[in-house]
């Protein structure tokens, strides 16, 4: 549904608000990489702060969350496709194995 | 044609339309932005490269004729098959097709033109400037010779020291270019330029294929281009993206280049089956049966091709698990594309058929296909594929998807839309003739390759010895390629007869289904005197014969004869796309020779796309562009492209992932970079964000003076993210680390650099923007501008966010 049919539109508020988590999650980033007894979880952990970045800039920056969602599909299509190629392209290239040779 | 109950009349008068007041001039050419007239020139175009390459074909047929044959030396037989090879598939069956999307898909959905009819130009123009350097080589005597798909490292700089591939490099990439923004340009055109009432369900097949190639290119080129500015660094900066000897896998080109390759393959064969699904049913009096499922199997083909490429790769060696996965892809694929032909089959069966040129090459088309298709799934079995691999069976089964596909899939839209596209009927007698000289060469030419194939006949070897067995079925094909090269003579004459004394064609002569045959042949510049009804899938046969069913579901028809939009707007002849492409000639040649013409060739490319931006900044009629989806073209465009960068940034990341830890010397990640400074400059790129944000709400509310502030902080952000990347390559550099060091470096300064490049053409984008604002010429109106450009900079800030994350962080 878009903006003007749902009415529903961020405000500066919103932003200010989402510049802040994406401050407080870039720095708890750059915090958990100094602390050891993450090593296990670290990259899992890494991606899904990232992940979370990614979406709230997507969601309300782009505004995709109060946009038709046309335009979602013609994104996160493509983002969803373009992913399990990377992940496909670094299997076959012995990044790392998701199933053996 | 007469105006139909229901119908409105032309509320402006054609004179006062900019479009119209042009002659046939050569100007009035060069500076068209007309869909009709941009249709043709890619048509024109690419018969000449048809022609070239045709020559080409028949000149590898001659000199393997007859055993130990001296027509060419070995090193021209490589030449000419990579020439062949790249010239039929990028500036022939490419073009053409181009030449159906642009003269028929907006007469298909009822629209007087593309959504953006300069940027269609421009595609145009890049094309013919793709084309122009890639032929050049044969001018300079160094054309390539590395194959269509270039292998690495036989592309490398010690293996190919001449300009052979340099030419090849930035032809491609210059074709790439012009492909992606015409995929667009057609994505957005038929998502929100339909007729009110042309439900996607309505649209017509060929229609549906188009849009599925249009997502196919947009998606598929982005790693092609990738690899292929991985070749241009290595070849002109010393990376080594594919040096074994730095750590390098040679296989990232394979990968890359058949992530682009197989979608490319349906990139050039979908088009012909849109065009026999509208072929059939006119000629069969029928509907297309089970156009839905028609529809759907497009769309699983376009979605299964780009998880199939590796089984162009079992020869490398991938193992037996990836071998299986991709194994069982490509059989799947068959599913959908055996759903096609049994519909057109039973669209046959039982119709009131009159076998015209145009069928003729249908019904051609069907057979054929299915051959090459059938060796095609011989191919998805590994033990079989390795049999054939790098052997004729392979050039018979491509010769047979590509020239019984996707050639005798043109042909038949070439006799089909010919009155259309010239208002002149076409001979049929020798278009017969034209069919079925080409049919008989086409098989005695391929056919017998399969067997040359199984019984271990080499592609690519430019001769071969008598006692091979070989000579009767090479010297067979090579009379069967003369009969297709005779086949295009009598296709030329008929044209040429048509063109000069053909008689006029009725607006709807095979008493057509489809919208386009609802105006006079040839359409008027507008198209359409009155945006046309939409009935239903088949709207104008619905229209003439009944049953006539309602507007879809929030659409409109007769009471809303526009789109909402009062009278017709044509966009006036730019000379900006010519210009524009012409820069981009200047940069390539400028690659090739010297580096001061780059400069030069860029900065020109950059003014003439700045007049292009702003040749209609004020126009009224450019302010509101809002299509059916309610939604204004230019931010579905940006979504689109967007959707496609993340392809581009996606391959580069998996690039870097993939190659980290393989350098053979340091430094290591870990040793060289400075997290704290690399925090600061992520933390002011997701700030910049904010600003941007700020900026289009102080717009919207016509806050210009905030507008102002938050465009230049968004700008002035990015350049302070700029310094923090100068700063970082600088100490890099003063520290030994460059991109030639060592695989790490080409990686990492190749994928942080082009992502630096994207946030410095945002930086110019918005200050752009800024001065607009300044000089009074940026009002409420323009909104959308700045929520485009927002939408590009907050791109930019997501691609470093995972940049961040993955490249700096991860250990």
């Amino acid at each position: 549904m878009s903006a003007e049919h749902s009415g529903e539109q961020p405000t500066v508020g919103t932003y200010l608000l989402v510049a802040l988590v994406l401050t407080l999650v870039t720095g708890l980033e750059v915090g958990v990489i100094y602390v050891r007894r993450l090593a296990p979880i670290i990259v899992p952990l890494l991606v899904a702060m990232s992940a979370a970045k990614f979406a709230l800039v997507a969601l309300f920056y782009m505004h995709l969350r109060y946009d038709s969602r046309v335009l979602t599909f013609l994104f996160v299509g493509p983002l969803i496709l373009a992913s399990g190629l990377a992940v496909a392209l670094m299997t076959l290239t012995g990044a790392f194995l998701v199933f053996g040779r | 044609m007469s105006a139909r109950p229901g119908s409105h009349v032309l509320q402006v008068p054609p004179a006062a339309l900019p479009r119209l007041t042009t002659t046939a001039t050569l100007a009035s050419w060069l500076t068209t932005v007309d869909h009709k007239r941009i249709g043709i020139l890619y048509g024109a175009t690419a018969f000449a490269f048809f022609l070239l390459g045709g020559i080409e074909a028949l000149l590898i047929r001659l000199q393997l004729a007859v055993p130990e044959n001296t027509v060419v030396s070995a090193h021209t037989y490589n030449a000419l098959f990579t020439m062949h090879g790249t010239t039929m598939i990028f500036l022939a069956i490419m073009p053409f097709n181009a030449m159906f999307f642009n003269f028929v898909v907006p007469l298909l959905i009822g629209a007087r033109d593309v959504a953006f009819p300069r940027l269609n130009a421009l595609s145009y123009w890049i094309f013919l400037a793709g084309g122009l350097v890639l032929n050049a080589s044969l001018l300079t005597g160094t054309p390539p010779d590395v194959g269509w798909f270039g292998y690495a490292n036989l592309t490398s700089l010690h293996y190919s020291p001449g300009l052979n591939v340099d030419f090849w490099i930035f032809a491609l990439q210059i074709l790439g270019v012009s492909s992606v923004m015409s995929a667009i340009n057609f994505i957005v055109t038929i998502l929100n330029l339909r007729a009110p009432g042309m439900s996607m369900m309505r649209m017509p097949v060929f229609v549906w294929m188009t849009l599925v190639v249009q997502f196919l290119i947009a998606l598929a080129f982005p790693p092609i281009t990738v690899g292929l500015i991985f070749l241009m660094f290595d070849r002109f900066f010393g990376t080594h993206f594919y040096d074994v000897a730095a750590g390098a896998d040679l296989h990232l080109w394979q990968h890359l280049f058949w992530i682009f390759g197989h979608p490319e393959v349906y990139i050039l064969i979908l088009p012909a089956f849109g065009i026999v699904s509208e072929v059939l049913p006119t000629f069969a009096r029928k509907p297309l049966f089970g156009a839905p499922v028609m529809i759907y199997s497009g769309v699983l083909i376009g979605f299964f091709g780009f998880g199939v490429w590796s089984h162009h790769m079992f020869a490398a060696g991938m193992g037996p698990v990836a071998d299986s996965a991709f194994s069982i892809a490509t059989m799947l694929i068959a599913i959908p594309t055996g759903v096609k032909i049994f519909n057109w089959l039973a669209t046959l069966w039982g119709g009131s058929i009159r076998t015209t040129t145009a069928l003729h090459f249908a019904v051609g088309l069907v057979g054929l296909f299915t051959i090459g298709g059938l060796s095609g799934i011989m191919h998805s079995s590994p033990p079989v594929d390795l049999q054939q691999t790098d052997s004729y069976f392979v050039v018979a089964h491509l010769h047979y998807v590509l020239i019984g596909g996707s050639l005798f899939g043109i042909f038949a839209g070439i006799y089909y839309w010919w009155p259309k596209m010239t208002g002149r009927m076409i001979g049929e007698g020798l278009g017969r003739l034209n069919f079925w000289l080409m049919f008989v060469g086409f098989n005695l030419a391929f056919f017998p390759q399969h067997y040359l194939g199984a019984i271990g006949m080499p592609r690519r070897i430019y001769t071969y010895r008598a006692d091979q067995g070989w000579t009767v079925a090479n010297f067979a094909s090579t009379i069967g390629a003369f009969g297709i090269a005779l086949a295009v003579l009598v296709f030329a004459i008929n044209a040429w007869r048509s063109l000069r004394r053909g008689d006029p064609a009725p607006a709807d002569p095979w008493d057509g289904r489809t919208l386009e045959w609802r105006t006079s042949s040839p359409p008027p510049a507008h198209d359409f005197d009155v945006v046309p009804p939409v009935y239903g899938r088949d709207s104008f046969w619905r229209e003439k014969y009944g049953p006539r069913r309602g507007p879809a579901p929030g659409g409109a028809t007769a009471e809303h004869p526009d789109g909402g939009h009062a009278g017709i707007h044509l966009p006036a002849p730019s000379h900006w796309p010519l210009l524009i492409a012409l820069g981009m000639l200047i940069v390539a040649v400028g690659g090739l020779t010297h580096v001061a013409l780059v400069v030069v060739g860029a900065l020109w490319t950059l003014y003439a796309i700045v007049r292009l931006a702003l040749e209609h900044h004020r126009t009224p009629e450019h302010a509101e562009q809002r299509g059916v989806l309610g939604l204004d073209h230019r931010k579905v465009a940006m979504w689109v492209f967007l959707g496609s960068e993340c392809f581009f940034f996606g391959t580069m990341i998996a690039t870097f992932l993939a190659y980290k830890g393989r350098s053979v010397v340091g430094p290591a990640p870990h040793e060289i970079f400075n997290i704290p400074v690399t925090s600061l400059s992520t933390f002011d790129l997701l700030m910049s964000s904010l600003l941007m944000v700020l900026a289009l709400a102080a717009i919207q509310r016509s806050d210009h003076r905030h507008t102002r502030l938050w465009l230049f902080g968004t700008a002035f952000f990015g350049l302070i993210f700029l310094g923090f990347q100068a700063f970082e390559f600088t100490d890099f550099v003063h520290r030994g680390f460059t991109m030639q060091r060592n695989l790490f470096g080409s990686t990492f300064f190749l994928l942080t650099g082009l992502h630096g490049t994207h946030v410095a053409i945002g930086v110019f984008w918005l200050l752009s923007l800024w001065v607009l604002s300044l000089r009074g010429r940026l009002g409420a109106v323009d909104a959308i501008k700045v929520e485009i450009a927002g939408l590009y900079w907050h791109f930019v800030d997501v691609v470093w966010i995972a940049i961040f994350t993955l490249v700096y962080l991860i250990p």
